[in-house]
């Protein structure tokens, strides 16, 4: 009797460890898949991050930035009448580090019209490098584009939206 | 024989104790790891941020008594109820640019990656602006801007729905 009884509670701990293991694996494992299913998602914003980075560092590096030519310091702030010179320079291809350097007008919207001499500022779309090599999907944040501008009367500062894009040689043949 | 009962029932309120402090830890340890997972969206904020920074400093048609407006001044002078030289309201003329700017940022459709957006003006906490455009969906990235000038404080902030 007693060794049935004693039988009994072996079993019903068995029973009992058994149960909150599984327990615990199910949590486990619901965590987990959880964990797994945004890992990519966290894979891709970790390298969005990245790329926002280097597109912000370019946009506020010496080469590009307004400065203080436009009052006060700004950031995200890029000088269209510095860029329109470091278009297609060759000592410059390899300083940035990337493939290719792209600054499209968002408004107003010029189009595709290429900037060149001729055409500066009323134009769309300023290539400042141009690599020909297979690159990464492009990265892009907004910036203010600013120039100095005149209506024949005064020179005021003129600040235009657009969107730095850059894109990275792919490395990976 | 009462005793033994006893003694019994008081194993079983043990293992039952014991039992529910091994899954109490186990809750608090979840818990614990859910709250260190790292906070998304940051990313997403910053584009919108940076388009609210760049467009604040974008420069209006509207002209002041010195010069043309930067979107920012045209909130201030919009909170101040002045005109623009050529007679427009300030406000409208803020209402018309934030609208073109947001539009041709942020390409809204059906078939776009952008659902929708909310724009909202506050000066000292008071909406005096707001333009919303297509549907709000429970994915959105947001950001927004603050400044003040001459004791009022100044909030632009977004909502792009996804």
């Amino acid at each position: 009797m007693v060794s049935s009884r004693g039988q009994m509670k072996i079993q019903q701990m068995i029973f009992m460890i058994v149960a909150v293991t599984l327990l615990f694996i199910l949590v486990g494992v619901f965590f987990l898949s959880i964990n797994l299913s945004s890992l990519k998602k966290s894979s891709v914003n970790l390298a969005e991050e990245n790329s926002m980075i280097l597109v912000s560092k370019l946009a506020n590096s010496p080469e590009f930035s307004c400065g203080n030519a436009f009052g006060s310091s700004r950031t995200n702030c890029i000088d269209f009448d510095k860029v329109i010179s470091l278009k297609d320079r060759a000592e410059y291809s390899d300083f940035w580090g990337v493939a290719k350097i792209e600054i499209r007008k968002i408004y107003p919207n010029e189009g595709d019209k290429l900037c060149t001499s001729k055409t500066y500022p009323d134009c769309g779309v300023l290539k400042i490098l141009d690599k020909n090599v297979k690159i990464l999907p492009y990265s892009s944040n907004f910036i203010s584009l600013c120039r100095k501008e005149t209506d024949g009367k005064i020179i005021y500062d003129k600040c235009e939206l657009a969107m730095l894009l850059i894109a990275s040689q792919d490395k990976t043949q | 024989m009462i005793k033994k009962n006893n003694r019994l029932g008081q194993e079983e309120m043990v293992g039952f104790a014991v039992i529910a402090i091994i899954i109490s830890i186990g809750i608090l340890i979840l818990i614990s790891f859910m709250i260190r997972s790292p906070v998304k969206g940051d990313t997403e904020n910053y584009q919108v941020d940076s388009f609210i920074g760049s467009a604040l400093q974008y420069t209006s048609d509207c002209e002041g008594e010195t010069e043309f407006l930067s979107l920012q001044k045209l909130v201030i002078a919009c909170g101040n109820e002045e005109i623009c030289i050529d007679g427009r309201n300030s406000c409208d003329a803020l209402n018309l640019t934030m609208m073109k700017l947001i539009d041709n940022g942020w390409n809204v459709g059906e078939n776009s990656s952008v659902k929708g957006y909310n724009l909202k003006v506050l000066i000292d906490g008071q909406e005096k602006l707001s333009l919303n455009k297509g549907n709000e969906t429970i994915n959105f990235k947001g950001g927004f801007q603050d400044f003040a000038r001459s004791g009022r404080n100044y909030e632009v902030s977004l909502n792009v729905y996804n």
